[in-house]
């Protein structure tokens, strides 16, 4: 790729086959590729570094934004650094801080609690919604249902946190009002430290839920409809059906979901700031019931401008998701069904 | 990976159609799907409520029974429009969200033919870079982010609303992908008449990459506009804070009156209903699409 290569030995080197043409350009006149009439000159920028030069913008934005705030999460933790820009290596201390705070560890039973009632609900609604649409979906005539069930997941958090604060009212919300007509207990819900976190949990799920039903009905649309066939032909009904042959065959997309599950309920952040506390009580509350440890983290950091505690807090919350994302990708490459 | 709805405009699945109990196998069907429907009607029920109670009477909020139906008042409409700034925090999260697609669009172009039409040392690692990005923990990254961001003075500033996420993990992959796709002659062409590569991108590789360019603005229009946690921690000042904050203060300020809340949170919602109604099999495959990229 010279420049004294005349531009139609360049292209006979090429082997360029110019009838291949995008469509858009075919009907241009002085030809499709026209762009520079009358300059007459081979443009030679190839050179590797303009590789580089187009990816840098994006670098940047990752650079700066996400591997610098990773790596001084390391930094961070092992010193104390307050807003007057005055810093001291502490190794340990920090750590050493925050076991020693009961809070902290309400905060991590909370997040596991969360997470654990998170997992096996969200996947088995989701589950038990995508084998519901299946059969529509694979007809076309499944997407109403499919999009009504996906809306809330695109919804603006907050905004949709404030009619789900009017449900939860004990007074006069919907969600006492069904529950008094199924003859069940009305309960504080947002406002009774033992029903705020499942009040949380059911806005999480009705938030969430979508995402994972249309993962799951992915999923089902691949497993080839022959293997589905050939068990009904052998007599597989039912239940039995889906325990021999679609469980199986859906697992690399079980697993997915669990992990995106337990990541994203480690990091729900806005329904909690919003349905406990607002702006006033900043999430968190009633007694602490739903300060879950990204919740502490904010109002470690943001509240009471304890910066390196709050560090300390991240880096830990950092590489527990980081291991459970990196599990996550070695094992799927195992698992992942390729036809 | 193939979308949800592939396989929408084939014939009907093997074994429905010709199966020997047609008959009562479509029966079930359509009990089925209009179970589908009812469950699906259940989940819009709250954006629904949310309607009723904005364009009811006053007082209709604390009604027992609820009320079922909505009363088409503009006046809480009305209101929160005219005595409160919903409108300047509306704009601004207009601004944010345009400037932020126009950046995510042009970073992502740029980016992916970076890394799809050169051959150079390094770039494989490059490409991991860029998109292990999107692998990080937004959680565990905003004291830090806080720490950066005020160092670079970004703190309360559009500019700190927006180029934080001026580029996209995902964008940069979807150009990639669809670059990687088009014939080499197409560039090689290209070259020969002359044109530059921003002009063989403009008007040969986009043109070419329509569903990236689809993907890629809905995708950032819902990550923008829906943003609340970092323009919560970065900004102050209502000078440039978006209208996902504006509903957080009212929570506080309007507590008890939640026929203005609700009205101020259709207003924040009625973008992303519009947006989602006219193009909804779009954002459904996008967003799987998103997270199916990440992780695999």
């Amino acid at each position: 790729m010279t420049s004294e290569t005349s531009p139609r030995r360049h292209a006979e080197r090429l082997a360029i086959d110019r009838s291949v043409v995008p469509p858009h350009l075919a009907r241009r006149p002085g030809g499709p590729f026209a762009l520079h009439r009358g300059r007459g000159r081979v443009t030679t920028l190839v050179r590797p570094v303009l590789g580089y030069l187009l990816v840098l913008p994006s670098l940047a934005v990752f650079v700066i934004f996400f591997y610098l705030p990773a790596a001084l999460l390391f930094a961070l933790a092992f010193y104390h650094w307050n807003v007057f820009g005055t810093t001291t290596f502490r190794g340990f201390g920090n750590f050493a801080v925050l076991f020693n705070q009961p809070l902290y560890w309400q905060s991590l039973l909370t997040t596991a609690y969360f997470v654990v009632v998170m997992m096996p609900l969200t996947t088995l609604v989701a589950l038990a919604l995508a084998l519901l649409l299946r059969e529509g979906v694979r007809q076309a005539r499944g997407g109403l249902a499919r999009s009504l069930i996906f809306l809330p997941h695109v919804t603006p958090i907050i905004a949709t946190s404030i009619i789900w604060a009017w449900i939860f009212n004990p007074q006069f919300g919907l969600a006492n009002f069904v529950f008094s007509h199924l003859g069940l207990p009305r309960l504080g819900w947002l406002e009774d430290p033992a029903w705020s976190m499942p009040a949380v949990m059911l806005y999480t799920l009705w938030h969430s839920v979508g995402l994972y039903t249309v993962l799951f009905l992915a999923g089902l649309l691949v497993i080839p409809e022959q293997v589905v066939e050939a068990a009904r032909v052998d007599g597989a009904r039912g239940f039995a059906l889906f325990r021999r042959v679609i469980w199986p065959l859906l697992s690399p997309t079980t697993f997915l979901v669990l992990i995106l599950v337990s990541v994203n309920t480690m990091q729900a952040f806005s329904q909690i700031f919003a349905l406990t506390g607002g702006a006033v009580g900043r999430g968190g509350g009633p007694a602490y019931s739903t300060s879950t440890d990204a919740v502490l983290i904010y109002q470690t950091a943001f509240t009471y401008q304890h910066f390196s505690l709050a560090a300390t807090m991240s880096l830990i919350l950092f590489v527990i998701l980081l291991a459970i994302t990196i599990v996550q990708k070695k094992l799927s490459s195992r698992w992942v069904f390729y036809r | 990976m193939r979308p949800p709805d592939s396989n929408t405009h084939g014939a009907p699945a093997p074994g429905d159609a010709r199966s020997a109990t047609g008959h009562s196998r479509r029966l079930t069907g359509s009990g089925r799907r209009l179970i589908s429907v009812l469950i699906g009607v259940g989940f819009v029920l709250p954006v629904y409520w949310l309607l009723v109670i904005a364009t009811g009477a006053r007082g209709d909020a604390y009604a027992i029974p609820p009320v079922l139906l909505p009363g088409l008042r503009l006046g809480a409409l009305l209101y929160v429009l005219s005595h409160t700034h919903i409108v300047h925090y509306f704009l601004n999260s207009v601004f944010i969200t345009g400037a932020t697609i126009a950046l995510v669009l042009t970073t992502g172009v740029l980016a992916g033919w970076g890394l799809a039409g050169y051959h150079y040392r390094g770039r494989e690692v490059l490409f991991l870079v860029v998109v292990g990005a999107m692998l990080l923990p937004q959680q565990a990254l905003i004291v830090t982010q806080f720490n950066v961001m005020f160092h670079l003075h970004l703190l309360d500033s559009y500019a700190g609303l927006i180029l934080p996420f001026a580029a996209s993990s995902a964008s940069v992959f979807l150009f990639r992908q669809a670059f990687l796709q088009l014939p080499k002659s197409f560039w090689d062409v290209a070259r020969l008449e002359g044109a530059n590569v921003f002009q063989y991108l403009w008007r040969v590789a986009v043109p070419m990459a329509r569903p990236a360019v689809a993907t890629t603005i809905l995708l950032t229009f819902i990550s923008s506009w829906n943003q609340f946690q970092w323009p919560l921690i970065m900004t102050s000042s209502k000078a440039v804070q978006p209208i996902e904050l504006a509903l957080s203060h009212y929570m506080s300020s309007f507590s008890n009156n939640w026929r203005d809340l609700t009205a101020a949170a259709v207003i924040a919602l009625a973008p992303v209903l519009v947006v989602f109604i006219f193009t909804q099999r779009y954002m459904v495959r996008a967003v799987i699409g998103e997270d199916r990229g990440v992780t695999e």
